[in-house]
C-alpha cells in the first residue's frame, strides 16, 4: 500500500470506512492516519459520503437496560483524551439541548430553595446532606450552581451565556470548607461547561462552605491560591 | 425526530466530560445505530454488546472528532460500523443472509418517525451510475459488511476481482459525488 500516491490515498480511505482492508493494511493506514492530516480529511470526507446509506435504515427497538450499562462505563468527570479545538463553540451554547440543561439547572435550584424554605427533614431519618451554592458574578451578570451531596460528587453547573475567557487564561474553581486555613484547588473550569468534581478531590463539604471562580493563567495558579480577579462566589447552604 | 441536532457540538460536549451529550446522542441515534449494528452481526445479543462498546469508545475518542472535517455524524456511525465489523469477524460465524432480519423492523416505529433525516438522492444517483458489479460489492461490503473474500465467495468471482471492482466503484464513486 503507497500512501504516498494520490489515487491509493483515497481508494485506501474509502476501505478503511468501508471496513475491507486486511488486517495488515489496516494497521499500515492507520499508522499513517494519526499523523497525516489530509488523509484524515479523506477518510471524514468518505465517512459523510457513506452516512446517507442509512437514509432508510429501520429503526430498531432497544433494550432499555442499555443506556444505564453504557453510563457505568463511563466514570466521572473527563475522559482521557485532548480537548477538541473548538470546544467553546458558541453554537453548543445556543442549541436547544443546551438551554433544557440550563433550564433544568435552574429549576432545579429554584426547586431546591422552595424546599429549602418550606420543609425540614424528620430527625429520625438519615439522609445525606445535599448543599446547594449560587456562584454570582460581582456585577450578578453570570451564574453558577453547585450541587453537592455528601460523599458525592460536585457538579458546577453554568446558568446563562458565559463570556468568553481570554486567550492564555482559564477559569480556576476552589472551595474552602468554613474555618480552614485556606482555599483548595478543584481545578480548571471551561466556561459553558458543567464540571464535575469527585468526592475524593474535596476537602470536605459543610454549611457555608465557600465556592469561587477565579481568573488565574492558563496552566492554573502557580501558587496554588487564587491570583487572579473573583469572577464568581457563593456559599453553600444545607437543604 | 428533531431536525437541528447537532451532532458535532453534542461530541464537543462530549470531549468536555458532558455526559449529557452522549445521552443525546444516544436517545437521537441509538435506535438507527443498532440496526446498523445488527445487519453486520446479524445477533441481537450482540448487535446490543457492539452499541454498548461503541458508545464507551464514542465518548472516549470524542476529543479526537474534528469539526473542521467532516460532520460528527458520519464519524458516530463510522465507530459503530468499525466495532460492528471487528465483532463479526472475530466471531466468524457464517449466518445466511436474511437470519434474523425480520428483527430489523421496529415494532415501536410509527409513520411519525421521519427516519434518520438523511439525503441519499445524489449517493443513489452516483450508485446507479455504476456497473451492476461494482455497485453491489460497495453496498454489500457498507451494509452488510462484507470482506472482499466473502463478497467473492457469494457472487462466484475471485478476489482479485472483488477487490478491483471495489477500488473502481470508490474511485468513480467519489469523482460522481465530489
Amino acid at each position: 500500500m503507497n500512501l504516498q500516491d494520490a489515487q491509493v490515498r483515497v481508494v485506501s480511505a474509502g476501505e478503511y470506512v468501508l471496513g475491507t482492508l486486511t488486517p495488515s493494511e489496516r494497521a499500515t493506514f492507520e499508522a499513517q492516519l494519526r499523523t497525516d492530516r489530509e488523509l484524515q480529511a479523506e477518510v471524514y470526507a468518505w465517512q459523510d459520503r457513506f452516512l446517507n446509506f442509512h437514509a432508510h435504515t429501520a429503526p430498531m427497538a432497544v433494550r432499555p437496560e442499555l443506556w444505564s450499562r453504557i453510563a457505568r462505563r463511563l466514570g466521572a468527570g473527563h475522559p482521557p483524551v485532548a480537548m477538541a479545538p473548538a470546544a467553546n463553540d458558541p453554537i453548543w451554547r445556543r442549541t436547544r439541548f443546551w438551554q433544557v440543561v440550563s433550564g433544568l439547572a435552574v429549576a432545579a435550584s429554584v426547586v431546591m430553595g422552595t424546599v429549602l424554605v418550606t420543609t425540614r427533614q424528620p430527625d429520625s431519618i438519615v439522609v445525606s446532606a445535599r448543599y446547594l451554592a449560587v456562584l454570582q458574578a460581582p456585577d450578578r451578570s453570570t451564574a453558577w450552581v453547585v450541587e453537592a451531596v455528601a460523599g458525592g460528587d460536585v457538579r458546577l453547573v453554568p446558568v446563562g451565556t458565559m463570556p468568553a475567557v481570554p486567550a492564555g487564561k482559564a477559569m480556576e474553581f476552589w472551595t474552602k470548607p468554613e474555618g480552614a486555613a485556606g482555599p483548595t484547588s478543584l481545578g480548571l473550569v471551561q466556561a459553558g461547561q458543567t464540571y464535575v468534581v469527585p468526592a475524593s478531590r474535596l476537602p470536605g463539604l459543610g454549611q457555608r462552605q465557600l465556592f469561587e471562580l477565579t481568573m488565574e493563567p492558563a496552566t492554573g495558579s502557580p501558587i496554588g491560591r487564587p491570583t487572579g480577579p473573583i469572577l464568581a462566589v457563593g456559599k453553600a447552604v444545607a437543604l | 425526530m428533531s431536525l437541528d441536532f447537532d451532532h458535532d457540538a453534542a461530541l464537543e460536549a462530549c470531549a468536555r466530560g458532558e455526559q449529557f451529550a452522549l445521552q443525546a446522542i444516544y436517545e437521537r441515534e441509538s435506535r438507527w445505530l443498532l440496526s446498523v449494528a445488527m445487519r453486520i452481526v446479524r445477533n441481537r445479543e450482540l448487535a446490543h454488546d457492539v452499541l454498548q462498546d461503541a458508545f464507551v469508545q464514542i465518548w472516549q475518542r470524542a476529543g479526537t472528532y474534528q469539526r473542521a472535517l467532516g460532520s460528527g455524524r458520519g464519524w458516530i456511525y463510522t465507530i459503530v460500523r468499525h466495532r460492528a465489523l471487528d465483532e463479526a469477524r472475530r466471531a466468524e460465524r457464517e449466518t445466511p443472509m436474511g437470519d434474523e432480519l425480520t428483527e430489523l423492523i421496529d415494532s415501536t416505529a410509527t409513520h411519525t418517525d421521519t427516519g434518520p433525516d438523511l439525503d441519499d438522492a445524489a449517493l443513489q444517483y452516483c450508485l446507479s451510475q455504476l456497473d451492476d458489479d461494482k455497485r453491489q460489492c460497495v453496498v454489500d461490503a457498507y451494509l452488510e459488511g462484507y470482506t472482499h473474500e466473502q463478497i467473492a465467495q457469494r457472487r462466484n468471482r475471485p478476489v482479485g476481482t472483488i477487490k478491483s471492482w471495489v477500488r473502481r466503484g470508490l474511485l468513480a464513486l467519489k469523482e460522481c459525488l465530489t
